[in-house]
Parts: C-alpha cells; structure tokens; sequence
C-alpha cells in the first residue's frame, strides 16, 4: 500500500493545525485514499496508475489548504513550550523578552545588584567617553576647523615666540596661503568698569586684533565684530562675551552701541559674541587693539588657512616670506622664522590628552570588574535553575535556545543598566565642570551628553549584555538534564565553580592594576605636595593689582604702589606688605629675560640662558620669609638713578657662577635674546634661598629679581602677611584700603588667594588626577571584594555536606576555616600576581605623569599587596565563619 | 484559485459554482448522513452513485466541507473502532443538523418547484 502521509504532511503544512489535529486528518484521508487505491487497482489499474489517479483525488497541491484555511482548526497559535524552537524568531524574541522580565522580577535583589553593578560600570564609563569625544574625538566647535592654526615666530632660542603688530601686518600682505592672520594678547588681565552708582568692577578682558573672529569664524549673535575701519580709526572699541551679556545685561540688545567707562575711558560696545570664542582664553571683553603703523604689543597669531592648504604648504609660503622680511628689514627680523601647528593640537595639550586617555583606561578596567561581577551573579543563579533549564531541555528545548533565553535576560539587565548608567553619566557630565581643575580644560569646550554619548552608552551596553552573558549561557547548558532532574540530585560546583573563581582571579588581577597606578599617582601627589616650596610664610593674601591706565609712568605707578603699600600696612592684624611680579608655585607677570655675566665670553643669540625675571618690592622677603642666604635684599636705596642692582637665586649661582663669589658680579639683562634687545646691567648684591616655580619642576629655577623701584611694571601681584590667623580674612578691608587710595575708580584688584590657594592650584591636577584614579581603584576592590565574597558564600552553601562529614570525621573547626581560607587565598594570590605583572608593565605609561616615585616602585607594590591581604581577610571571614558554624549532626540528618 | 467541490460531467461548471453559493453541497452531505453515521470514502461513493456518476466529490473538497459543518455543529466525527480493522471516523448529524436539514430540504424543494414553474420542463 503506497504511503500518502509525507504527501498529505506537506499540504497541509502551511495551515498551522495542532499537531494532533494534523495526525488524525492525515489518518483519516490515507485511509480514504488507501480505499481509492484498492478500488482502483480492483478495477485494473497498474499500481503507477492507481496512486496516480488516488492522488488527483487531491486535486492540486495547494487545494486542500485552500479549502482548509478558513476553518478554526486551522491557524492555531503555537502553544508555549518551554523553550521549544519555533519557526518565527520574532515570536521567539517577543516571548524570550518577557519571559526574562518576569523572571528578572521575581527575584528584585538580584537584579538590583546586577543593574546597580552595570549601572555603575556603564555610568562612568559613559562619563568619561563624554570627557574623550570633547577632548580627542570632536572638532573644535569653530567653522572648519581643521583650517585654524596657530602661527609663531621662530628665533634661534624660542620655537613659539610672540609676533610684533608690524610682523604680523606682513604676514597678512605677503602670503599666499592663509585666508587671515590675527592676534591676541591672552592672561593680560582686567579693565575696570565704572558702575553709574560710583563702585567700579573688574572686567577680565583680552586685547585682539581687528580680524581674530573672522579668522575664528565667530559671527557675532548680537550687534557685529570688529572692522578693519575700527583698526584705521583707532576705534575704542569692544565686544563682549556671551556669557557676560547675559550675566552682566540681561542679554539686552540695546547695549549695543552704548558707551562703558573702561580704565577711565568711554569704550563703545559694538556687539556680542557666542562662548566658542573663548577658545581664546576665559574672559568677558574683547577690547580692540589697534596695529597700523606697527601700533601694539607683541600678539599670539591665529591663522585660517584658505581651502586646500595643507600646513606643508604653509609652511613652505611663511618661510619664503620670513626670509623676505630678514632681508627687508635685517634690524628686527634677521634669523627670524615662522612655526605653524593646528589650533586643535595647542588648544588641548598633552597633558590632557593622556589624562583623558588615563581615564578611559581606568573605567574600562571598571567596567570588566563589572562585568565579572554580573557574571558571576548571573553563574550562582544559573547554578540554582539547572533544574528549570533541565526541563526546558527535557521539554524539547534546544541548547541553543537556553542559551538564547539566557542572553535575552543579560541583554535585559544590560538594557536597564545601561538606561540607568546614561542618567549616572549625565549627572557626572553634568556637575563635572564643578570638580575639574580650572584650566584643565580648554575654556570654550563644554563637556556635553550628545548623541554620540548615547550611542557610545547603547554600544556599550550591548557589548557588556553579551560578554558576561555568554559565559553563565555557556555554562548553564553543560549538563545533562536527566541527571539534574532525577530525584535527590544534587548540584555541584563542578565547572560553573571554576569559572567563577577564574573571573575573582581576574577581578582582583584588575583591581591590583588599578590600585597600583592609584598608588603610583598617589605617591606623585605627596611628593608634590611636600615639596620644599623655598618659602616659610605659612599664611599670605595675594591679589592681582592693575593701577590702570590713571598711572601713565613709572614714577606714578611707584607712587600708588607706595600709598597703597602704607594704606595697607597701617591696617590692623597686617604685618608686612610687598610687591612681586611672580608668585611662588604661581603665575610670572614677566615671564623670562635672558642674561649674559658681564666679563665671561660672549655667547651666541641662542645659547644665552634664560631666567624667571622678578620685580619684587623690599619687602618681599620678609612677607613671604624667604631666607636671603648670602649678602643683602633690597633696601630704600635701590631706587631709580642708582646702581642698578639685582639678586639671584641658589640655582643661579650654582649653574653660572661656579663657586665664583657672586656678590658684585655683573648681569647683563635684555629682554629677548637678540643681540639688538637693550640691555641693562645689573650688579648682584644678594642670593636668595631657591624658590619652586612649578610643583613637579625637574630642574631648579633659575631666578633674577629685580628692585620695584628701579623697574616698575603695571601688573603686580600684592602679597599682604597677616599679624597672625587667617589671611584671606584680611580681604576685605585690603579692598577698602585700596578703594581709599583709588579715588579714580581705575585700579583693577582681583583675584584674592592666599600663597596655600596657589600651591592648592599648582596641585590641582595631580591632585584631580590622583583622587579620581583612587576613586575608581577604590571601587574597582569593593566589586573585586563583593565579587570574591560572593562567590566564597556561594561555594559554602554549595559544600555544606561535604564539611558536615568532614566534621562528623574529626576535622575541627580550624581545618575547616582553612579549607575554606584556602581557596580565597589561592584566589588571590593568582589575581595578584597576574595584577602586578601587568601592573609592572602599565605602569611604564604612567612615567610621565609622575614625580618623585618610578614606575616600578617597590613601596606601591607592597602597598598593594597589604591592601589586597587585608580585603581577603574581610571579604573571607564571613563565608569562613559560616563554615565552621555546620553542625554535622543537622547536615548528616538531612540526607 | 481554480478548484472545484465537484466534478458535474452532464452540468455547466459555471452553475456548479452558484449551485455552491446556494448551499447544495451541504445539503448533500447533509441528506447522506441522515440514515446513520458514514465515513468519508463512504459518503464520496454514496454521492457519486445516487447521482449516477453525475456528482463526484473530491477528497480535497469534501473533507474540509466535513469539517466545516463540524465545526458548525450540524455533524459529528467520531473514531469507531471495529475488531480487526483500523479505527475509522464516522460522521452523524447532530440535532442541529437534522433541523439544517429540514429547512433546506424544504427551501430547495420551493426552489425547484419555483424552477420548474418558470422554465416548465415538465411541460415542455
């Protein structure tokens, strides 16, 4: 008899009938069509024939659905079997989806730690992706700004120098490669502005010339920027920031073209522009500084460069028209050259980039310590569903659809922890600009959640769902469901266990990682911030003071900073007031002179050594107690028309006057190297103690001072020393005392900190730096712990019979307290030995972030090993304590 | 799709496919089945030979017509199991269905009585 069922299957296949339904009509029309054969073959037919002509009685092959398919028998939904494969993957993923919030629902603790871990993880990873993206991935927020680029002039001692107002003026009339050239004049300090009722405010502002927004591309939101008719027609001129029109006007339109009382004089507003300018430098004003004829001050040049022109070219267009320029004008611009470097590149520093690229490192290792946690979270509880997974197995279920279903629920926890982490990062992006150091970022970037943070989080996420789900899926599907099933089964730790002390290891190989470079860090801040600074004063108050332009010569501004050095001094609680052009650890207003000793021979243009140039009023060194420690300081007859005296530092003597006397040796100081600079000899009547110019300088400073009266500069720092307490409590009435002396409202004070404030900003970013990488450290051995006591408890639980009959056998409780010890300890030493191989490798690229401590420090090393003793021991005592707490009577009782 | 219930050798196809809207092939299950349960190859046989080989249902056709009045309600299946021989699927009319039957019995006995006023074959 010819078999019609195969036959009968397929045409029916596509009517989704329940599989019993679809026997018993396959059943059913073989019979009748058994019944046809017979009758035919009765009537003599060949057997080809008769299953020929049985088989029309189908019709074609789609007929029988045809007629079929709009009865209720037909089209019956699948009905849920555990974990069956189906042939509609949608359905599948829809039913894997709920499946999985369902569980993930009954068990709330779990999934918070696992959701609270990856949030964690996700958080600041996506955090500090939003810190990278703004520093290394994203273009300056200009138009084109890969055209931008800074342009200086290069001499035979400085790679980077500033550009004279007639030099600059060349350039633009000369080349053939750059669209513009402009320039400014940076950190030049504050206009005062006088108020309509009679108190006067600092304004910080920045000298430009007439094309540094167009050369920018900054179009103004508000009014226009400057012209070159502004320029022509000496134009007093300015144009505010956005973010001080808005503060400081309400964002009033009508400002525009309204005059304000800047240093004394009627300055106009022209117009407003958006923040990116402030890639220039933090400030609110932009004042016009006018150059034809070679007017000015020497200038920072930005460039944009035309279309098409690469910095080669450039390059080859500025050097032919430098040479043209020495030739012109031998006098000024003989040897003289031009350095040209993206925008991009000098706006974010190195220093920021390799922190930036520090932290992404360290979140990363975070973010592994996280997922390890969640995996075994996610092992433990795979360990506790064998049996659900066996008989989903049992069911029909194939290993692959468990492991799809155990993916969806880590996909599930990766989703709503990334959902949270993207909050987390937000917040921390968001109140981040509080916690960076001042400076460290560029002003004009702000750090911001876009959607490439978001996508960046999503990406993450996913990745993270499918690295620690893939394991415990692995894991939980190696096993045969008939043994789990059977009655009395009993779980093992087996493989999963291995496993999951394989991810501790690595954990606490992560952690070890990060806690050396934490330490590493930690070790630079303190030799940092224990560094012998030169000074002793323990507490002094400092203040920018610009006398403005109400003092138009030496002798006047000599006479203020007398007045107001007495007005002061006769305050009470003040014990001494000075003048200095640099502060220790802080800013120099004068930057560095070069010098020849007068008698040795002459050196070349660019051997002449350079030194920090301070102008220092007499009692400088009392106020801040440096120790002169050989010959004399400044006194009442060092005054202008004298001698021309100067002292120096230890450094000074030590590197060029070697073992020479230096009291009486003259200086020949100018102001550039060049050989056409003036120069002025001075005479060396003291040596003062060395002083720190930078935290973690690696060569001692090389320091000149200089006598205010005999060179007396407009912008100064004053440094007030209190009788006693608080300095900064002095303020106040410093202000007032000054405001006394300032009848004209035109002296600019600002930015009261005391000499600690200084050293706290000269720190600052180590100190950010070191504090963050502990931070994160310091949470990458919490989940190290967390995950090692996890899993310590877990393998307790798991063995609890096994210790029972070891007690019942005569172990005591020590041994089993060691058992258990055991294992954490072997755990452990695994995870560390591996963390500090790779430790002793990384922390190679840590070398130029530190000061004072080497990449392989053996302290660090053993400081990470005691930590990490230490957090065994804690995280060990509770599982070790449960252990030796069985009672092998209970446990034997209950088998 | 181009099937038919049945194969109507002596009648025009296209009156086959209104003679369907009508019902007639209900009706003819309908009328088999009223004597006692059948089963499928039984019914088909009984058709074609009380039509005299006009009438002839195909296994494509006339299961899933079964099926649908089954799950009408107007018949039942049920799986007999004989001594020796493979269980087989009856088919009865249930209450329902006798009452279907009579209606349409009737309403096509006016039909064909009304045809046979207007077109007057019998006296033709």
């Amino acid at each position: 008899m010819p078999e019609w069922g195969e036959d009968l299957r397929s045409r029916l296949a596509q009517l989704r009938l329940s599989p019993a339904r679809e026997a018993e009509i396959i059943e059913e029309l073989s019979q009748h069509l058994d019944q046809r054969y017979d009758e035919l073959r009765e009537g003599g037919a060949s057997d080809t024939e008769a299953r020929r002509l049985a088989i029309e009685e189908l019709l074609e092959p789609g007929a029988l659905a045809y007629f079929m398919r709009s009865l209720r028998q037909a089209n019956v939904p699948t009905p849920v079997a555990v974990g069956a494969p189906r042939r509609f993957p949608v359905f599948d993923l829809w039913q894997d989806l709920r499946y999985a919030v369902r569980t993930l629902r009954k068990q709330p603790s779990f999934t918070a730690a696992a959701v609270l871990t990856l949030a964690l993880g996700i958080g600041v990873n996506s955090a500090i992706f939003g810190l990278v993206d703004t520093i290394l991935l994203r273009p300056l927020p200009l138009p084109d700004p890969d055209r931008l680029v800074m342009v200086w002039e290069r001499t035979s001692t400085s790679l980077r120098g500033i550009v004279s107002p007639r030099n600059l003026i060349e350039w633009n009339r000369r080349n053939r490669t750059f669209e513009m050239i402009a320039g400014f004049r940076p950190n030049v300090g504050a206009m005062v502005m006088g108020n309509s009722d009679g108190t006067a405010e600092n304004v910080p502002r920045q000298w430009v010339t007439a094309g540094i927004f167009d050369t920018l591309g900054v179009r103004a939101i508000a009014g226009r920027t400057f012209l070159p008719s502004d320029d022509a027609d000496r134009a007093n001129v300015v144009v505010l920031s956005e973010g001080f029109w808005r503060a400081r006007f309400n964002a009033d339109p009508k400002v525009i073209g309204r005059n304000v009382r800047l240093d004394g004089e009627q300055w106009t507003v022209v117009g407003v522009v958006p923040n990116e300018a402030l890639l220039l430098g933090q400030t609110s004003i932009w004042a016009l500084m006018p150059i034809q004829g070679g007017r000015g001050s020497l200038v920072l040049t930005i460039g944009r460069l035309k279309p098409g022109v690469t910095i080669e070219a450039a390059n080859a267009d500025m050097a032919a028209v430098a040479q043209g320029l020495a030739r012109e004008f031998p006098n000024t611009n003989a040897g003289r050259g031009v350095t040209i470097a993206p925008l991009r590149d000098v706006a974010i520093g190195s220093d920021l980039r390799q922190t930036s690229m520090l932290f992404l490192g360290v979140v990363g290792f975070v973010l592994l310590i996280c997922c390890a946690n969640v995996a075994n979270l996610l092992l433990a509880r795979a360990t506790v569903r064998k049996r659900e997974l066996a008989i989903r197995s049992a069911l029909g279920a194939d290993r692959r659809r468990v492991i799809r279903q155990l993916l969806t629920e880590s996909l599930v926890l990766a989703v709503i922890g990334g959902a949270l982490g993207l909050a987390l990062g937000a917040g921390i992006l968001h109140i981040a600009p509080s916690v960076i150091p001042q400076g460290l970022l560029p002003t004009g970037l702000a750090l911001t959640f876009d959607a490439q943070v978001i996508a960046f989080c999503a990406v993450t996420a996913l990745l993270v769902g499918l690295l620690f789900g893939l394991i415990p899926a692995w894991q939980a599907t190696q096993f045969s469901s008939a043994d789990v099933i059977a009655p009395g089964s009993r779980t093992v730790t087996g493989r999963g266990g291995r496993i999951r002390y394989v991810l501790v290891a690595g954990q606490v190989a992560t952690a070890v990682v990060l806690l050396f470079g934490a330490g590493l860090l930690l070790r630079t801040l303190l030799a940092i911030e224990s560094v012998d600074r030169g000074y002793r004063a323990e507490s002094a108050l400092t203040m920018i003071v610009d006398p403005g332009a109400g003092h138009p010569n030496e002798a006047a501004l000599r006479q203020f900073y007398e007045a107001a050095a007495q007005e002061i001094m006769a305050l009470p609680g003040v014990r001494g007031v000075a003048w200095a052009t640099t502060l220790p650890l802080g800013r120099s207003y004068q930057g560095s002179s070069f010098f020849e000793i007068v008698g040795d021979p002459p050196l070349a243009e660019s051997q002449r050594p350079a030194a920090d140039y301070q102008i220092v009023s007499p009692a400088y060194f009392t106020a801040v107690d440096l120790p002169i420690v050989t010959g004399r300081g400044f006194d009442e007859h060092d005054v202008a028309g004298k001698v021309q005296v100067c002292m120096v530092n230890e450094a000074f003597v030590r590197r060029y006057l070697q073992g020479r006397s230096p009291i009486g040796v003259k200086v020949a100081i100018r102001r550039t190297p060049s050989a056409q600079s003036p120069s002025v000899v001075r005479e060396i009547v003291g040596v003062a103690r060395q002083v720190k110019g930078r935290p973690n300088e690696a060569e001692d400073l090389i320091q000149i001072y200089v006598p205010l009266a005999q060179d007396t500069p407009g912008d100064i720092f004053m440094i007030v020393r209190p009788a006693s307490g608080r300095a900064e409590a002095l303020a106040p009435a410093v202000r007032a005392a000054m405001a006394r002396v300032d009848k004209q409202q035109l002296v600019s004070v600002r930015d009261p900190m005391t000499l600690d404030d200084v050293v706290w900003a000269a720190t600052a970013r180590h100190r950010f730096r070191a504090v963050l990488v502990m931070a994160f450290a310091g949470l990458a051995l919490l989940l190290a712990m967390v995950g090692l006591f996890g899993v310590l408890t877990y393998s307790v639980q798991q063995r609890v019979r096994d210790f029972g009959v070891r007690r019942a056998l005569g172990a005591t409780a020590g041994d089993v307290l060691w058992l258990v010890a055991r294992s954490a300890t072997g755990v452990m030493a695994a995870g560390t030995v591996l963390g500090l191989a790779l430790a002793a490798v990384l922390g190679r690229l840590l070398a130029t972030m530190l000061f004072g401590v080497q990449p392989s420090d053996p302290a660090t090393f053993a400081f990470v090993a005691v930590v990490l003793a230490l957090t065994v021991a804690v995280s060990t005592i509770g599982p070790a304590w449960r252990a030796t707490r069985i009672d092998p009577a209970v446990t034997l009782r209950q088998e | 799709m181009a099937v038919t219930y049945m194969d109507m050798p002596a009648i025009d196809t296209r009156m086959l496919d209104r003679e369907l809207k009508k019902g007639s092939a209900e009706l003819i299950i309908l009328s088999i089945i009223e004597p006692g349960a059948r089963h499928g190859y039984e019914i088909s046989k009984l058709i074609e030979t009380r039509s005299a080989g006009q009438l002839k249902f195909h296994v494509a056709s006339l299961y899933p017509l079964l099926y649908r009045l089954e799950e009408r309600g107007w018949l039942q299946g049920k799986w007999v199991e004989k001594a020796g021989q493979r269980r087989r699927r009856f088919y009865s009319l249930t209450a329902t269905g006798r009452r279907v039957l009579a209606r349409q019995r009737d309403t096509w006995k006016s039909f064909v009585n009304a045809m046979d006023l207007i077109t007057g074959v019998d006296h033709a």
